[in-house]
C-alpha cells in the first residue's frame, strides 16, 4: 500500500505512467512557457480624423470595430472627452483602447482630488485660483511617455491616438502619438488611412498653422464630414456612422450618431475594368 | 472618569472588566473637540458642511480645504484630529481606486462604508496602533443611469438576453458616518464635533425621509447646511470660523454626479440667509424677554 | 489591417528608409510582428566656425512616402532655464527615429540642467559631448536609433561641434551633416567647407598641384553653405523639405530660425 495520502485516489503510476504535468504553470511544476506580447492588433478601429479652425478643433471617427475583415461592432465610440478642453481620438487596437480609457478615467479622478469646484474658470479674485485644468497639451505629452514606454518595453499599446483641444494658452492644441511613442503636430492630422485619403483634402483647406487661424468653425467641420464621406467611399474598414466632436473654449461637443450624408454613388458608374464588366 | 487609575486605558485592544474599550472612547473625546460636520441626504443629492476654526490669523483665508473628493461621486468631511482625517480619505481614495480597478465601476457608497468602517475598526484591534481620532461622515450619489463600464464598447443588445429592465430604479444619494469604532450607519442627516447637538436637533427638524413625502431639495439643504452650521457655532461664538460646503447631484443635476465645491454665489446667499435668520432668533429672544 | 500600422525598417545607408524591409532572402522571419523602430526621415548639418557655430536641419517629419508634418523641428536646446532653455548654449540635433530623438533630447536636457544645481555653473560642451556619448552607449544593445549632432562653444570661445552614430560613438569636427540626405550633402560640405579636391589655380597640374589649405569661415558665408544645401538636398531627396530650422550658437548666445523650403 501506498502510505502517502496525497496518492490515494490517482491514476497508478505504474499503469498509466507518471503524471505529465507541463501543462500547468511553471510555478505549479509545469513546462517554462515564454511571456508573450502584442504581435498584432485584434479587434481594430480605422482612421481619426482632426482639424484645428480659428477657435478650436473638430475630431471625428466612426463607430467600427473590425475582426479582421468582419465589421464586428458597430456601436464603438473611439473618441473620448478628457475634460472640459481634451478629446482623444483613438484608432487601431480597441482592448488597448479601452486600457487607455479606464488610464485617462483614474487620471481624471486624481487631478479632481484636489479643488474641484463646478465653474472650472481660471483665477479668480483674491488669488485663489483653482488648480489648473489639465490642458490637451499636458494630455498629449503623458500619453505620447505612455506609448513610448510601452514600445520600450517591447508590449506597445496598438494605437494611433489625436490628442484635441485647448493648450495651457487656450489656443487650439492638435497633436498624435503612435505604438512607436512617435510624436508630431499639425493643423490637420489623420490616422491610419485617413492620412492617405483625408489628409491631402484637409491639407487643402489648412495648407499652414496661418490658414487654420483663418478657418471658421462651420468650415472645419464641413470639411470633416466631407473627409468622413470619401473614407466611407474607399475605406473597406470604415462605416457610415461616426462620431464628431469639437472643442473649444465653451468646452467640448461630443455627437456620437452621426450619419454620412448626401452620398452620391454616381463615381461608380465611372468604375470601369473589374470583375465581369469589361465595356 | 471611572477609566483612570484602572489601568484598563492603557493598551488599545483591551477590555475593561465591565467590557469597554476606553482608547476608543478617548478618540471619542478628541473628535468632540473638533469643528462642527454635517452631512444632509436631500432629495436630489446630498450636502457637506463644515465649520472650519480659524486657528490663525496668518492662515490664508479659503485655502486649506478640509472636505476632500474621494471619487468622482463622492467625498469626506470628517471632524477630529486632521492628520488621522486626512490618512482616512487617502485610504478612502485607494478603496474606491482599487474598486474600479475590479469592477471597472465607481464604488458604490454601501460598500465604501463598509470597508472604511472595516478599516477604521481594525485599529480598534491591536496594542500596537491607536484608534482614529476622527468621527468621518461620506456623502455621495450613486449613480440612477445605467452608467458605461470604464472603459467599455458599445451599448449592448436593446431587447432579449442582456437587455435592460425597464422601470428598474437604482442608486440615489447616499450618507454614511464613520465612528472611532468603526461603527457605521447611513443616515438621513449627520453631524459630528463640537457642535453636534445643537446640528443633530435642527437636523431633525428638516424632511429628510423620503417615505415621508416632500423631502427637502438639494438647493434648500445647502440653504439648511450653512444655516446649521452658523447654529451650531452659537456656543464657540469668540472663535471666527470659515464655512465650507460641498455637494453631489445626480447625472441631470447641478453638479452632473460630480462631488464639489458648492459655487461661490450660492454658498455667500446660503450665509447670507444664515445670518439673518440667527439675528431674527435673537431678535425674537429679546422680544420675549422684554 | 497589420500592414496598416507595421512600420518600415530604418534604413541603413543611403536611399529611402522604406525600401530597405527585410526581404526573404536577406532576412527571413517567421511572421510579421512589433518592430519598435522607424524612420522619421529628415536631414540635419552642422559647421562650426572661430567663434560660432551653426546647427540646421529642415521640419519635414515622414513616414514612408507619407508627410506626417511639415513642422516637426530637429533641433533643440539644451540646458539654460525652464521648459523654454532660455540662456542655453548648447544646441543638440537629432535625426532618425524622432521618438528615440525626443527621449534622447529630454534626457540630455535634464542632465545637463542637474549638473547647474549640483555645481553651481554651465556644463562646458566637451563634458556635455562625453555625457552625450555615454546616455547613448548606454543604450547599446537597444539604441536610441537617431543621429544626434552637438554644437556649442568650447571654453576658448571657439565653436565647437560633435557628431555621433547611434551607439555614442563620436569625434569633434569641422561639419557634418547627418540622415535622409547626408550623402547627398556631406560630399557638398567637404568640398566647400574643408576644400577638398579644391586646389590652388596658381599651382601647377599633376603632382604639382596644391591643395587649397580650409580656414575658418565667416558666418555669413557658412549660412550661404547651409541655405544651398538644403536647397538643393530639398530637390534630390523626398524626405527632405517643407522648412529649413537654424540654430547659430555665438558668444552673445543661440538665434533660431526659420526658413521655408519647398512643400513638394
Amino acid at each position: 500500500m501506498n502510505h502517502f495520502p496525497e496518492a490515494w485516489g490517482r491514476p497508478r503510476d505504474e499503469i498509466y505512467g507518471a503524471y505529465n504535468p507541463t501543462y500547468l504553470p511553471s510555478s505549479l511544476g509545469g513546462a517554462h512557457q515564454p511571456t508573450t506580447r502584442t504581435q498584432s492588433p485584434i479587434v481594430t478601429g480605422t482612421s481619426v480624423l482632426a482639424l484645428k479652425f480659428s477657435t478650436g478643433v473638430v475630431i471625428a471617427a466612426d463607430n467600427l470595430a473590425s475582426y479582421g475583415s468582419l465589421a464586428r461592432f458597430t456601436d464603438v465610440h473611439r473618441l473620448k472627452p478628457f475634460n472640459k478642453r481634451a478629446v482623444v481620438g483613438f484608432g487601431g487596437d480597441v482592448s488597448d483602447m479601452q486600457y487607455l480609457d479606464r488610464l485617462l478615467n483614474s487620471l481624471d479622478v486624481e487631478e479632481n482630488y484636489t479643488s474641484s469646484t463646478g465653474d472650472s474658470k481660471q483665477g479668480g479674485e483674491e488669488g485663489l485660483v483653482d488648480a489648473p485644468l489639465m490642458s490637451a497639451k499636458n494630455l498629449h505629452t503623458y500619453l505620447a511617455k505612455v506609448m513610448y514606454k510601452r514600445r520600450t518595453d517591447f508590449n506597445p499599446l496598438w494605437n494611433a491616438l489625436l490628442i484635441v483641444g485647448l493648450d495651457d494658452q487656450s489656443q487650439p492644441f492638435l497633436a498624435s502619438a503612435d505604438l512607436l511613442g512617435t510624436t508630431f503636430s499639425a493643423p490637420s492630422l489623420a490616422t491610419g488611412f485617413g492620412a492617405h485619403l483625408a489628409q491631402p483634402i484637409l491639407r487643402r483647406v489648412v495648407p499652414n498653422e496661418a490658414a487654420s487661424r483663418e478657418l471658421s468653425r462651420e468650415k472645419a467641420v464641413e470639411a470633416i464630414k466631407e473627409c468622413m464621406k470619401v473614407l466611407f467611399y474607399r475605406d473597406a474598414r470604415s462605416m457610415n456612422e461616426y462620431s464628431i466632436a469639437v472643442v473649444d473654449e465653451n468646452g467640448v461637443e461630443l455627437s456620437e450618431n452621426e450619419k454620412l450624408e448626401n452620398q452620391s454613388w454616381a463615381f461608380a458608374d465611372r468604375i470601369k475594368g473589374y470583375g465581369t464588366q469589361v465595356v | 472618569m471611572t477609566s483612570i487609575g484602572t489601568g484598563y486605558d492603557l493598551s488599545n485592544s483591551v477590555f475593561s472588566p465591565d467590557g469597554r474599550n476606553f482608547q476608543v472612547e478617548y478618540a471619542v473625546k478628541a473628535v468632540e473637540n473638533g469643528g462642527t460636520a454635517i452631512g444632509i441626504r436631500c432629495k436630489d443629492g446630498v450636502v457637506l458642511a463644515l465649520e472650519k476654526l480659524v486657528t490663525s490669523k496668518l492662515l490664508k483665508k479659503d485655502a486649506n480645504k478640509r472636505i476632500a473628493t474621494v471619487d468622482r461621486n463622492a467625498g469626506v468631511v470628517h471632524s477630529g484630529l486632521l492628520p488621522d482625517g486626512r490618512h482616512f480619505v487617502s485610504r478612502a481614495r485607494d478603496e474606491a481606486s482599487s474598486w474600479r480597478g475590479t469592477y471597472k465601476a465607481p464604488i458604490p457608497g454601501s460598500a465604501l462604508a463598509n470597508r472604511m468602517g472595516a478599516y477604521v475598526q481594525a485599529y480598534t484591534l491591536y496594542n500596537s496602533v491607536r484608534p482614529f481620532g476622527i468621527t468621518a461622515i461620506i456623502g455621495g450619489y450613486d449613480a440612477e443611469t445605467e452608467l458605461s463600464v470604464d472603459g467599455a464598447v458599445g451599448n449592448g443588445p436593446k431587447v432579449g438576453a442582456g437587455g435592460k429592465t425597464q422601470g428598474v430604479k437604482e442608486g440615489g444619494p447616499f450618507l454614511y458616518m464613520v465612528e472611532p469604532s468603526g461603527l457605521y450607519w447611513g443616515y438621513y442627516g449627520a453631524a459630528t464635533g463640537k457642535g453636534r447637538q445643537a446640528a443633530k436637533a435642527e437636523l431633525e427638524k428638516l424632511k429628510l425621509d423620503p417615505k415621508e413625502g416632500n423631502c427637502i431639495s438639494l438647493e434648500e439643504g445647502v440653504k439648511e447646511a450653512a444655516r446649521i452650521i452658523y447654529v451650531a457655532h452659537e456656543d464657540s461664538k469668540d472663535k471666527e470660523f470659515e464655512l465650507e460646503m460641498t455637494w453631489i447631484s445626480s447625472m441631470s443635476g447641478p453638479t452632473k454626479g460630480r462631488h464639489e465645491e458648492v459655487p461661490k454665489a450660492l454658498r455667500e446667499e446660503a450665509e447670507r440667509l444664515a445670518k439673518k435668520s440667527m439675528e431674527g432668533e435673537e431678535e425674537e429672544e429679546e422680544k420675549m424677554e422684554g | 489591417m497589420a500592414s496598416l500600422f507595421h512600420a518600415p525598417m530604418p534604413s541603413t545607408g543611403p536611399g529611402y528608409s522604406f525600401s530597405a524591409q527585410p526581404t526573404a532572402a536577406s532576412a527571413p522571419r517567421q511572421h510579421a510582428g512589433f518592430y519598435p523602430y522607424t524612420d522619421n526621415g529628415g536631414s540635419t548639418l552642422g559647421i562650426s566656425g572661430a567663434t560660432f557655430t551653426i546647427l540646421a536641419g529642415d521640419t519635414r517629419s515622414t513616414s514612408g512616402y507619407n508627410i506626417n508634418t511639415r513642422h516637426a523641428p530637429k533641433l533643440f536646446k539644451i540646458g539654460g532655464e525652464g521648459p523654454d532653455n532660455l540662456n542655453a548654449r548648447i544646441v543638440l540635433s537629432v535625426v532618425g527615429f524622432a521618438a528615440d530623438g525626443n527621449a534622447l533630447k529630454e534626457r540630455l536636457d535634464t542632465v545637463v540642467k542637474m549638473y547647474r544645481y549640483q555645481h553651481g555653473k554651465e556644463i562646458s560642451v566637451h563634458a556635455c559631448a562625453q555625457r552625450l556619448s555615454h546616455i547613448l552607449y548606454g543604450k547599446r544593445f537597444f539604441p536610441y536609433y537617431v543621429t544626434a549632432i552637438l554644437g556649442g562653444l568650447d571654453e576658448e570661445g571657439k565653436g565647437a561641434l560633435y557628431s555621433y552614430d547611434p551607439v555614442g560613438s563620436y569625434e569633434r569636427e569641422q561639419c557634418r551633416a547627418a540622415g535622409a540626405a547626408s550623402s547627398l550633402i556631406m560630399p557638398f560640405l567637404d568640398n566647400q567647407v574643408n576644400l577638398k579636391n579644391q586646389y590652388d589655380p596658381m599651382s601647377g597640374q599633376g603632382l604639382e598641384k596644391v591643395q587649397r589649405v580650409p580656414e575658418p569661415l565667416p558666418k555669413e558665408t557658412v549660412e550661404e553653405i547651409v541655405r544651398d544645401a538644403f536647397t538643393s538636398a530639398v530637390e534630390r531627396h523626398i524626405e527632405v523639405g517643407d522648412g529649413l530650422q537654424m540654430m547659430v550658437i555665438t558668444k552673445e548666445g543661440i538665434e533660431e530660425t526659420f526658413s521655408p523650403l519647398k512643400e513638394d
